[in-house]
């Protein structure tokens, strides 16, 4: 049997923090919104990280699946990435005048990302996804934004839901909402509002949190491309979560269509901070005309970062690389589950896999599992995808597999 | 924000409606009711329909009222809320004769709820009155939190992303109810459900009171384990959401 983690330091830094932070730690890497169920399994703060390898304030490691919610795409600390930033970082970062990394680093989106026939850098993904909304709406003049149910595209007002706090209804008020892969319930939407749709918006597969993922069907994208062209709408494809770990020219690539804009930022720069919408040039003379900027958006460290990534993305071929290791592993997770009777689904690209106990539907014998994993070493949250990345080798799957294996020991012996 | 005809839903089935628990815990009402067989139906147009009904020293509310024998019509669910608020007096179209009741009777019971539900600081420094007036409280939320999801714009949209399913919400070992999903319409369960889909449970009934109070936030609670979520998660976020419009129609 593996030592079982302690966190006390995690709970001490913890009680500071809720002393002088709303709610601790806020946002998805927090433990309520992270699903951190039970909360004691899980640590709160990290103390180093290195490859795919995370260390806690008490000193125990895990083999992180979650790799920073998507940004360790390299592996944490990558030398050519962190060597390009520092390269940079001793030259200039943040300056009144933008570096030409900046004009480097949109050559190279160009160049990699298929759609792509210009790059426009911000900090977070919620920065681009918006610029895309309101520059979908600049262009065709019109005011409605198509969403598919389950999405997940940032924290701006627009981005969600009538009964979030701080939202009031005229923020969501033109936003419409159809079930994933419902091409059908899409053709409804554009008939009945013939010449008001800006754009539709989508994740180039439904990862949403607290359900399988779901692919598109065979020809969904197509359809739903065909729709937009015939309409004037704009189609963007949010690929801030999946964007790289399928396909380095894009999603949309990788599923066979063409998006009018795209946006990225995860794993963009392997951590660095960074996001980029990217676009046909029919649209760029919209986005020329914008007011849309921000204090770091021209910092050139990240674009160094971003430059080296994904040099060495394409270099890798990264994507085919993270499939191969997130099929070893989704092989492996769903041997030990059988092994114990469980049915275990996992869903999604491998790359970016989801886990989901099916024996019992109200999630908890998966809560319980996938605590006993973490409190030995294996990061998975109860309700994300995971994410695979570079550095994983096969000698951590096999870790991961080993202790999931004893974790579906101990939740059975616990419930037999 | 909020909205006159949602506000009739839960003065009737949460704020009437917990008279029957009110009549289980607080011996004065219960000395109230003891010989009493009689019902108050409440009709208001355009919104709810419920009777309260008394017989064999006990209360039970009952929806519709067909049957009921003092019968007190209200045309808009304004009105209705106005007898709430103690600013419109309602006049019966059935049981005339039995307006006493209303008076020596149903008013004092509605003034002893009022005791433990707009409770004050001193009243609550008394365990015994905290413990009934916490529990009186969490009966009121959980049918609150049911007509808000059912007819309340924004809550509606809550409970469109409820799944199927119960979430049960206890404090401590002692204390447990429910709240049932079924295709996006929400009820309340004034029991602890023998199976459940999701759970939120509150470490003390001082932290549940806190809560409810809007003291302390649920999300922060979290963290700190003090209380704890499982489950689908995603019934408990969204019932958490309908929870935050009971402060808003109950302040």
């Amino acid at each position: 049997m593996r030592k079982i983690n302690t966190y006390d330091k995690s709970r001490e830094a913890f009680a500071r923090a809720m002393k002088v932070i709303p709610s601790g730690i806020y946002g998805h890497q927090g433990p309520a919104e992270g699903c951190y169920t039970p909360v004691e399994a899980f640590p709160f703060f990290s103390s180093r990280a290195q490859g795919t390898y995370l260390w806690d304030l008490d000193g125990n490691r895990f083999i992180d699946y979650m790799c920073a919610y998507g940004p360790n795409i390299l592996g944490y600390h990558d030398p050519d990435v962190d060597a390009a930033a520092a390269e940079q970082r001793a030259i200039a970062d943040c300056t009144t005048l933008p570096s030409t990394k900046m004009i480097e680093f949109a050559e190279l989106l160009v160049d990699t990302v298929a759609c792509a026939d210009w790059a426009f850098f911000a900090k977070n993904g919620n920065d681009v996804t918006t610029l895309a909304v309101m520059a979908a709406r600049a262009y065709t003049h019109r005011k409605k934004i198509v969403f598919f149910r389950g999405y997940y595209h940032g924290v701006a007002p627009w981005t969600q839901k009538i009964d979030y706090p701080g939202v009031i209804e005229e923020d969501v008020m033109h936003n419409i909402y159809v079930n994933w892969n419902d091409i059908e319930a899409l053709k409804q939407v554009f008939h009945e509002n013939r010449g008001q749709i800006a754009a539709v918006i989508g994740q180039p597969y439904m990862h949403g949190n607290f359900m399988d993922n779901e692919l598109p069907a065979k020809g969904f994208w197509q359809a739903v491309r065909k729709l937009c062209t015939d309409n004037g709408t704009v189609l963007v494809i949010d690929d801030v979560r999946a964007g790289f770990r399928l396909d380095l020219a894009g999603s949309d690539h990788y599923f066979g269509f063409e998006a009018d804009l795209i946006c990225f930022c995860k794993a963009l720069a392997n951590g660095y901070n960074v996001s980029a919408l990217c676009g046909k040039e029919f649209l760029k003379n919209t986005v020329s005309g914008m007011s849309y900027t921000g204090s770091y958006w021209l910092s050139a460290v990240p674009f160094a970062a971003g430059i080296a990534c994904i040099n060495k993305m394409r270099a890798m071929d990264l994507p085919k690389l993270l499939i191969e290791k997130g099929t070893r592993l989704k092989d492996g997770l769903v041997a030990a589950a059988e092994k114990y009777g469980f049915d275990l689904r996992v869903t999604g690209v491998p790359s970016l896999f989801y886990l989901r106990i099916a024996d019992d539907p109200t999630l908890m014998l998966h809560q319980e599992w996938v605590a006993e994993c973490v409190k030995r070493g294996v990061f998975f949250t109860n309700h994300h995808n995971h994410f695979i990345n570079a550095a994983l080798t096969d000698e951590d799957i096999k870790e991961t597999v080993e202790i999931a294996d004893e974790a579906f020991s101990v939740v059975r012996d616990r419930r037999s | 924000m909020t909205d006159q005809r949602t506000m009739a839903y839960i003065n009737l089935h949460a704020v009437l409606g917990t008279i029957p628990y009110l009549c289980e815990l607080d011996d004065n009402a219960k000395d109230l009711i003891k010989n009493e067989n009689l019902s108050v139906g409440f009709a208001v147009k355009g919104g709810p329909c419920g009777t309260l009904v008394f017989e064999d020293g006990k209360c039970r509310f009952i929806r519709g009222c067909e049957s009921c024998k003092i019968k007190l019509p209200f045309s808009s669910p304004e009105k209705f809320n106005g007898m709430i608020d103690g600013t419109v007096t309602p006049i019966p179209s059935r049981g005339f004769t039995k307006i006493g009741f209303l008076l020596k009777k149903f008013m004092p019971l509605t003034d002893i709820l009022s005791s433990y539900l707009r409770a004050d600081e001193e009243a609550l420094k008394d365990p015994v009155f905290f413990e009934k007036s916490t529990k009186l409280m969490l009966h009121l939320i959980a049918s609150a939190v049911a007509q808000i999801g059912n007819v309340d714009r924004v809550g509606r949209a809550s409970a469109s992303y409820i799944s199927d399913g119960t979430v049960k919400l206890e404090i401590g070992d002692d204390i447990a109810i429910g709240l049932v999903a079924k295709n996006h319409k929400l009820a309340a369960l004034h029991r602890a459900p023998k199976s459940f889909t999701s759970y939120m449970r509150f470490e003390d009934i001082r932290l549940a009171r806190a809560l409810f109070d809007g003291k302390v936030n649920a999300v922060a609670c979290v963290g700190e384990g003090k209380i704890r979520v499982g489950g689908m998660i995603s019934q408990v976020d969204n019932v958490n959401r309908i929870l935050d419009r009971v402060a808003l129609y109950l302040a």
